[in-house]
């Protein structure tokens, strides 16, 4: 019971940033820093509240998410490949017109800058059914859980088989580890970076819908609180890999699940929260290390033992 | 027609200015039946009192100094977004040792805070710096993620360590009184801390072009091999920029403290860090442009609370319209040049 619950909460927990740890990753293999996600979450989840109260339908709330991220997704690759524009000042600019955006459309049109409550809000998906229970451990934590929180397992197997056994995906790649021989070799470098950029969005809106329908059923300003940051530092972490950006996420968001419950050990909740970044920094610094380590030339004196 | 170079140089960074306060006009005019009442507010009201004025200055300090550092980082090739975590580790490493020593003299103790504070700033530059230089780690995620670590850290120190449980919110004790900057002639509201981004801002504009130093530092920037192999120590300049840059961020969390706040607050920023980075990219990186833009954003950050109190156009006005500015800023112009990998 134990374990079941505390694996449902940190399903519930680790989805937004496993979703933006993927939308980073897919940026990074295509050698773009994108430190827009939290931006494009937090007008995904404004758009997921807005247009679910209005229209009151989850479905389309949540169609209004994805479509609000990759619109924003694809305003950054216009102004960044088309105009020119670098890419991490028009990412921070994304972020802040997304912020200011939102806080001045919630004073504006609904008059109230504190949030954006509706009274009444459709229920999106969740899973339930007594089919769950013939899956050991997983099934009864993931009893109870939005579709997104599937989706964004999904999106797991689906990013790693995109990337490494598809042809768009190793062109992706490709214009992503070098642009002049993607180039040279006829991959359209600007189509594969918006296109990573416009899966960022998709991946970033399925994070800000999950934050804000599944439980809330509301829009706060400044609800993402820094998880896009913390999904570009488990793509970081991970080295732009899937599968390893997956765990580093699914571990910084145990470790926020774990923040609080540790509390009661005397470790304030502010390291905990630190770990990610941390992680990342270590992280990076570790590999570049080991990067130069393995590129410095073998030593030169041929007397040399050679070790095996 | 010809213009004089330096009237060139401005014209991209006015006409942006232009065309996003044109744009804001557009919003404030959906929302409000006196978008000209509005506009006057946000631009002129700052001028309005002695006591509006001095304020405008205080907010522009903080501004000028970060930018300023922010200017000698980017001339040298290092994409410094850390500005706010700089800001950050210098006033609480001011505010700690002005704590800790308040029994010694001010003489004695104001400058050791001031130090105190830029060496907190300049300790956070150097990291990424010296991970940039000798291991290539990517100077944006380190100083990005420091951010976010020394707001972690600051606030679990003026929660858990400084705090002042006599006061409302996370703020630390109070500095004693000897050590406050006294304020600026002429404008009582205003720190003389003012004063000094000015002079730094001079002196940076004279370091940055009128030095062999900084004409080293801004080859390690435009190229850090092509400036090694004429025997310049690239890495060393790199290096020593970060040190200003996060010594100047630092510079101006001690002198908020110590001019203006009297404490340390956790919520002191509006995004100094972001806004200044804007600030810096604003004025072509130039110290002296980076003086005058500064001074147009206080203007605009101050005049947006104004704004709001008159007409009721809401002051998240002027964050839509800095996110429109930061999104449009670097499009057109050539390139900003990031040292790859």
């Amino acid at each position: 019971m134990n374990l079941i619950s505390l694996l449902s909460s940190v399903f519930e927990q680790t989805t937004p940033i496993l979703l933006a740890a993927l939308a980073s990753m897919i940026t990074l293999r295509a050698n773009i820093l994108n430190v827009a996600v939290e931006g494009m979450m937090l007008v995904g989840a404004f758009a997921a509240i807005a247009v679910g109260a209005l229209t009151e339908s989850a479905g389309l709330g949540f169609l209004a998410a994805v479509c609000a991220s990759v619109t924003c997704s694809q305003l950054l690759a216009f102004i960044t490949l088309k105009l020119g524009a670098n890419f991490i000042v028009a990412g921070l600019g994304i972020n802040l017109l997304a912020g200011g955006g939102t806080l001045y459309v919630l004073e504006t049109v609904y008059m109230s800058p504190g949030g954006l409550r509706p009274i009444t809000f459709p229920d999106i998906w969740h899973l339930s059914g007594s089919w769950l229970d013939t899956i050991p451990v997983l099934g009864p934590a993931l009893s109870g859980q939005s579709f997104i929180v599937v989706l964004a397992i999904l999106a797991v197997p689906a990013c790693y088989l995109f990337l490494y056994h598809s042809p768009t995906g190793s062109y992706l790649r490709a214009a992503g580890e070098d642009e002049h021989a993607a180039l040279s070799a006829g991959i359209n470098v600007v189509r594969m970076k918006a296109l990573s950029l416009a899966i960022s969005g998709l991946l970033s809106g399925l994070a800000g819908a999950q934050l804000a329908m599944d439980n809330l059923h509301f829009f706060l300003p400044d609800m993402t609180a820094g998880r896009g940051f913390i999904g570009l530092a488990a793509a970081l972490f991970g080295a732009g890999q899937p599968v390893m950006s997956s765990i580093a996420a699914l571990l910084f968001g145990f470790f926020g699940a774990l923040g609080d419950r540790l509390q009661v050990y005397a470790i304030p909740s502010q390291f905990v929260l630190m770990l990610p970044y941390l992680a990342a920094i270590l992280g990076l610094t570790f590999a570049r290390w080991r990067r130069m380590r393995l590129d410095q030339p073998a030593p030169v004196a041929p007397s040399e033992p050679k070790k095996a | 027609m010809t213009l004089p170079p330096w009237l060139k140089a401005i014209s991209a960074p006015i006409t942006s200015i232009i065309v996003t306060l044109a744009l804001g006009f557009v919003l404030v005019s959906f929302s409000s039946d006196s978008p000209l009442l509005a506009y006057r507010e946000l631009l002129f009201a700052n001028f309005d009192s002695l006591r509006a004025f001095g304020l405008f200055l205080n907010r522009a300090t903080p501004l000028v100094l970060i930018a300023v550092g922010i200017v000698f980082s980017f001339r040298a090739g290092v994409f410094n977004v850390g500005g706010e975590g700089q800001l950050f580790a210098g006033a609480i490493t001011a505010t700690a040792v002005g704590l800790a020593l308040a029994a010694l003299p001010a003489v004695v103790l104001m400058p050791v805070t001031i130090a105190a504070g830029v060496i907190g700033g300049a300790f956070l530059g150097w990291i990424p710096a010296v991970l940039k230089v000798h291991l290539k780690v990517d100077e944006v995620v380190t100083t990005l993620m420091l951010n976010t670590i020394v707001l972690l850290l600051t606030s679990f120190l003026v929660n858990q360590v400084m705090r002042d449980p006599t006061s409302y919110g996370a703020v630390s004790h109070l500095l004693p009184e000897k050590i406050w900057l006294p304020p600026m002639p002429f404008v009582p509201r205003a720190t003389s801390a003012f004063l000094v981004a000015v002079v730094v801002a001079v002196l940076g504009w004279l370091v940055l072009f009128r030095t062999v130093w900084g004409a080293e530092l801004r080859a390690a920037g435009t190229n850090l091999r092509h400036a090694e192999a004429i025997g310049v120590p690239a890495g060393r300049r790199v290096i020593q920029a970060m040190l200003i840059s996060g010594g100047l961020a630092g510079l101006a969390g001690a002198l908020y403290v110590l001019g203006i706040g009297h404490r340390f607050e956790q919520n002191f920023s509006p995004e100094y860090g972001l806004v200044a980075l804007t600030v810096a990219l604003l004025a072509r990186l130039h110290p002296l442009g980076a003086l005058a833009t500064a001074l147009f954003y206080a203007l605009m950050l101050n005049g947006a609370a104004y704004m709001q109190i008159a007409t009721a156009v809401p002051r998240s006005l002027v964050d839509l319209l800095t996110g429109i500015l930061v999104l449009l800023m670097t499009a057109r112009m050539p390139r900003l040049k990031r040292a790859s990998q």
